[in-house]
């Protein structure tokens, strides 16, 4: 695997001050994180209310655990981690019945139905085709698709905010990516051929 | 296609398959030097790949422009929120039991 970027030094000085205990610096590395993280555990979970609770419990789990961050990857990549879990945990709580698309079988269905006349698609259909079809998937590939293609971690720091090695990240990316396309595929501006 | 296919079959599905598999790590750049002219090669001889590759890199670009399309959030001050509970959380664990 290839390792992540050294951490940002504004975030290694505050993470260092944060461990021997001083709240402040922790609190600054909220507001430097908290909406971003926010807007990732949002796709993730897609009520505003548990993404909330979700970012508040990931920053508390951060902030009881901040002497365990070794500074071995950016602080938060860490965080994203943590954050991740959180949201993952709420959704296993919730009964999905049905809603995602069982990639391990091969049979990608796509939640959205394909549009009328090429001529009356439009930008607008191509973003509620992609939300429609981000929220049909199912945690564990719906995940590195926010991490890598909407938030733009790279392929290294999206694979160990999720805990996994990076074959095992691009493989579940890949088919995430495969199950997305399917279903906006008749809504994608044309393009040169390969 | 055709003509590549019936001259090398085996090697046009082995392409084909490894095409397939992999076209996301083509698009990433992740691929080594011979593996990404592998689905270069491949993807000119077969409009299957070469629609695959086009679409799958439409997808891609469309899913970061939803990176700029983020909606703010409800609460405008997630900040805030957090850090309200987190000396919530301190004055908890000075409380007496």
């Amino acid at each position: 695997m290839s390792e992540d970027p050294a951490p940002a030094p504004h975030d290694a000085a505050l993470v260092a001050r944060a461990q021997s205990g001083d709240r402040a610096a922790f609190e600054e590395l909220v507001r430097l994180h908290a909406d971003r993280l926010h807007a990732v555990v949002l796709r993730l979970v897609d009520d505003p209310h548990e993404a909330e609770e979700a970012t508040q419990e990931a920053f508390l789990r951060a902030w009881r655990s901040i002497g365990r961050f070794k500074g071995d990857s950016q602080f938060f990549t860490w965080l994203y981690r943590i954050g991740v879990n959180e949201a993952h945990r709420l959704t296993s709580r919730r009964t999905r019945g049905g809603r995602t698309v069982a990639l391990d079988e091969q049979t990608v269905q796509p939640a959205d139905p394909r549009p009328g006349p090429a001529a009356r698609v439009q930008q607008g259909d191509l973003r509620t085709a992609l939300e429609n079809a981000i929220r049909a998937l199912d945690h564990d590939y719906r995940a590195p698709l926010v991490l890598r293609d909407i938030e733009g971690l790279s392929t290294a720091e999206a694979a160990r905010a999720m805990g996994l090695g990076e074959a095992a990240f691009k493989s579940r990316l890949h088919r995430a990516r495969l199950a997305v396309r399917e279903a906006v595929r008749d809504h994608l501006p044309e393009g040169p051929d390969e | 296609m055709m003509r590549a296919m019936l001259r090398h079959p085996l090697q046009f599905m082995a392409d084909h398959r490894f095409t397939l598999a992999h076209a996301s790590e083509f698009l990433d750049g992740d691929l080594d030097a011979p593996q990404q002219s592998r689905v270069e090669r491949h993807a000119h001889l077969c409009p299957k790949c070469a629609e695959l590759l086009a679409s799958l890199r439409g997808t891609v670009t469309a899913l970061a422009g939803l990176r700029q399309a983020r909606s703010r959030p409800d609460t405008d001050d997630v900040a805030g929120g957090v850090i309200a509970r987190l000396r919530a959380d301190d004055i908890d664990d000075d409380a007496p039991p």
